[in-house]
């Protein structure tokens, strides 16, 4: 069986090659047939693999090093990915599923046979490397009785559907980039392309925004430290390419509605699916030495940066040629929706190379100099938040904005209620949060961004009022949302970095202590035994007034791979999350734990905030798609 | 003998007595890299090391260092690999530099851009102010 899936991967990689040969020569029918060909292959290989996981077949090297007879069912299936063969097999299987779906929904053409045919190649490279440099199916000469495990750290609900939705979001960009190198081989990028890619680009960017929250969710419960972001080059990987991909799916706009900015689009579009790539690298490769880089080796991270060359250089050689031909589409006055939406991509160009900056810049400084240094937490947060601040203030005006001229009276004066609300919230916020201003600021324009949304609502509704709501397009709503989203983040992210406050305390059992409004008493500790770990748990109760409320934070320790976990105990209250982890015990003069305790207000925000921004994305790809459902006709363009 | 060196790096996690003073600790050891872990600041890390650089800093802020003082004997003891905001002189500056000058620099270009369209003289161009293109986004 294990042999019939290796086989089979080979031949998805003779059946990408094929397709990508097929599109070349024009026979559209044998490329589409050739992806569809891949996609069982890879499915079947895929399949082969997840049965050898929830089997425990311990004769597959992969298995034993990542996989243990008593672990739940559940982690033995996301085990199949929670490692780095299995994880490239899910790349692979990804890649190839995007150009499968593009058989199926996409309108026959020459621009479909091209891109399917790039999505083949696309593919073929990580097949090529999965087979000859990291295969999953490797055999090991006599099975052992039980295998090592999976990182503790990993078996965990929110970090099993990380990778997949991580890739769905970076693969996902590979069709947008196989429809920008399609577009640039056949000179046809403009409003019409930029019609069919927005759906594709909406959707992996949604996911992307999924994957990477999913990530902070775990950081924040999982690793006992009460924050969800660290500056960590691993997460600063991901997050490049979902700056760019916010870009994207903003500059697109302008080229499907007003046919500007195209080479402006079909870079970024390119551009979003080599930062994935970079992504890999980084992370597979080890070069940045960082917490998550697990997967330590030189070897792999040279061959995917041989594979992150061809790509980009196939792609960036097609823009060279075709770039400076591309139309430039219909003329704008600077203050206009379309000029609002270039200021957007500055920004978050700018964010995106200061990220890319900052997180190459320890390796650049130590091949060239030789010198050590470090870029963390206080470089970005006071580069990227005045460049975020200001970004975000301006989607109410460029929402209120009309299309190529605009006058910024009118804009402004519609803006006047939502204005005063932010500033009423600033001066709030400078009461409550003690004076301090970067958080001060960040409040106002997080109501600022709410509000304005809210005021285009109104706006779009028009006479109707709250009539007319089930009429608004899929693409508004999705717009809403995701900006109502953006402003709860924003709140959040700067009530929880500012107003969070957090103490290590040495606790004999009976002692008790004091935190913001709440007092704790630790009762002991006591041994359990889980499935295939055992328990130290605590009890602590905390109390507010006529509150009392248990919490039982707990270290593990998983015999299988040796390695201890913090369970941190989290219960929501008014004034924020309160947030308990258990450290190490202490003996000798005083014995006790040391037990971590802090108090996150509004952190909610910051996930319900993420959360939202990936529902509209998904709903403005909703939108795009029922659109091209619908006849095209109501598409088009007034006169100039 | 581990066994007091974990008490000496439980106990040395006190808060100082002055709020003010534990409020700067505490951000100067979100800023401090431990040494002997991979990519944490020392406010983060359960090694004993960290609990002892904790500790260090605490020290220093009592006996009235500046945060600038602090920083600077971490750097001198284990090298600016230890400081995870780089310093603004030497090779730091380019980075500090890098995202405003970036921003300046495109956001100059783009206004000749479209001051040089404005010089051309063309007619004024008029909004479009057409109800479906704009609630069809």
């Amino acid at each position: 069986m294990i042999e019939l899936g290796h086989i089979s991967v080979f031949l998805a990689m003779a059946a990408c090659l094929a397709s990508a040969i097929f599109s070349v020569m024009g026979k559209s029918q044998e490329t589409n047939r050739a992806m569809l060909f891949a996609m069982g292959a890879t499915t079947f290989a895929f399949f082969v693999l997840v049965r050898a996981f929830l089997g425990s077949d311990f004769s597959l090297e992969l298995v034993v090093n990542h996989s243990h007879s008593l672990k739940p069912v559940f982690y033995k299936f996301a085990g199949t990915w929670g490692n780095h063969e299995g994880s490239m097999l899910l790349w692979c299987l990804i890649t190839i599923a995007f150009g499968t779906v593009a058989v199926c929904v996409m309108r026959p053409s020459e621009l479909k046979t091209k891109a399917i045919g790039v999505q083949g190649g696309l593919a073929f490279l990580p097949l090529v490397y999965l087979l000859f440099a990291s295969s999953p199916f490797t055999r090991l000469e006599t099975a052992p009785f039980d295998g090592s495990g999976l990182n503790p750290l990993l078996q965990d609900p929110a970090l099993a559907f990380h990778p997949p939705f991580l890739y769905l979001g970076y693969v996902g960009f590979s069709f947008v980039f196989s429809l920008a190198a399609a577009g640039l081989i056949l000179n046809e990028v403009g409003p019409e392309w930029a019609k069919r890619a927005r759906p594709w680009a909406l959707f992996a960017w949604s996911c992307l925004t999924i994957g990477i929250s999913l990530g902070g969710i775990w950081a924040y419960y999982e690793l006992g430290w009460g924050g969800w972001w660290f500056w960590d080059p691993v997460e600063n990987a991901s997050l490049m390419p979902w700056l760019v991909g916010a870009a994207l799916v903003h500059s697109i706009i302008v080229t499907q509605k007003r046919g500007s900015m195209a080479s402006w689009t079909v870079f970024l579009s390119v551009l979003t699916f080599c930062l994935s790539i970079l992504g890999a690298f980084l992370v597979r490769s080890g070069v940045l030495t960082s917490v998550h880089a697990f997967a330590l080796d030189p070897e792999r991270g040279r061959l995917l940066l041989i594979g992150l060359l061809l790509v980009s250089g196939f792609a960036f050689s097609l823009f060279a040629w075709r770039g400076p031909g591309l139309k430039a589409g219909s003329e704008f006055d600077p203050i206009s929706r379309e000029g609002a939406l270039i200021l957007n991509n500055l920004f978050f160009s700018v964010a995106a190379a200061t990220v890319l900056v900052g997180t190459l810049y320890p390796l650049a400084m130590e091949v060239v100099t030789g010198d050590k240094l470090s870029v963390g937490s206080p470089y970005f947060d006071l580069t990227l938040a005045p460049l975020m601040g200001v970004l975000f203030l301006a989607p109410p005006i460029a929402q209120a904005m009309t299309w190529r001229a605009a006058s910024l009276s009118p804009v402004l004066k519609r803006l006047i209620v939502a204005g005063a609300l932010a500033v009423a919230a600033g001066v709030a916020g400078f009461i409550l949060l003690a004076g301090k201003l970067w958080a001060v600021f960040g409040v106002a324009v997080g109501v600022w961004l709410i509000a304005g949304t809210i005021t285009d609502l109104i706006k779009r509704l028009g006479e109707g009022g709250l009539s007319r709501l089930p009429k608004l397009s899929l693409s508004v709503w999705g717009l809403t949302i995701a900006h109502v989203g953006l402003g709860l983040f924003v709140i959040g992210a700067v009530v929880e970095t500012n107003g969070r406050i957090e103490r290590t305390f040495a606790m004999a059992q009976n002692e008790v202590v004091e935190l913001g409004n709440w007092s704790f008493a630790f009762n002991g500790v006591e041994g359990v035994e889980g499935p295939n770990y055992y328990s130290d748990k605590a009890s602590i109760l905390a109390t507010n007034g006529n509150r009392k409320t248990e919490l039982t934070p707990e270290k593990r320790y998983y015999p299988a791979s040796g390695m201890p976990t913090t369970e941190v105990a989290i219960r929501k209250s008014f004034a924020g999350d309160l947030y308990v982890a258990l450290g190490d015990p202490i003996r000798g003069e005083k014995t006790g734990w040391t037990i971590r305790i802090s108090i996150n207000p509004m952190i909610d925000f910051v996930f319900g905030g993420v959360s939202l921004i990936a529902i509209g994305g998904f709903l403005a790809f909703a939108g795009q798609r029922r659109k091209r459902a619908s006849p095209p006709s109501t598409e088009t363009v007034p006169a100039e | 003998m581990i066994e007091a060196l974990i008490l000496a790096a439980a106990l040395s996690d006190a808060p100082l007595a002055d709020a003010g003073m534990e409020a700067r600790a505490q951000i100067l050891m979100r800023e401090i890299r431990c040494v002997s872990c991979e990519n944490e600041p020392i406010s983060q890390s359960a090694s004993e090391i960290a609990g002892d650089m904790r500790h260090l800093v605490r020290m220093q802020i009592k006996d009235g260092a500046s945060d600038e003082e602090v920083r600077t004997y971490f750097a001198a003891r284990y090298g600016d690999f230890v400081l995870f905001r780089p310093k603004v002189s030497g090779g730091g500056a380019f980075l500090w530099a890098f995202p405003f000058a970036l921003l300046l620099w495109v956001a100059g270009a783009l206004f000749m851009a479209m001051r040089a369209r404005k010089n051309r003289n063309k007619p004024a161009l008029s909004p479009i102010k057409d109800v479906d293109h704009e609630n069809d986004i």
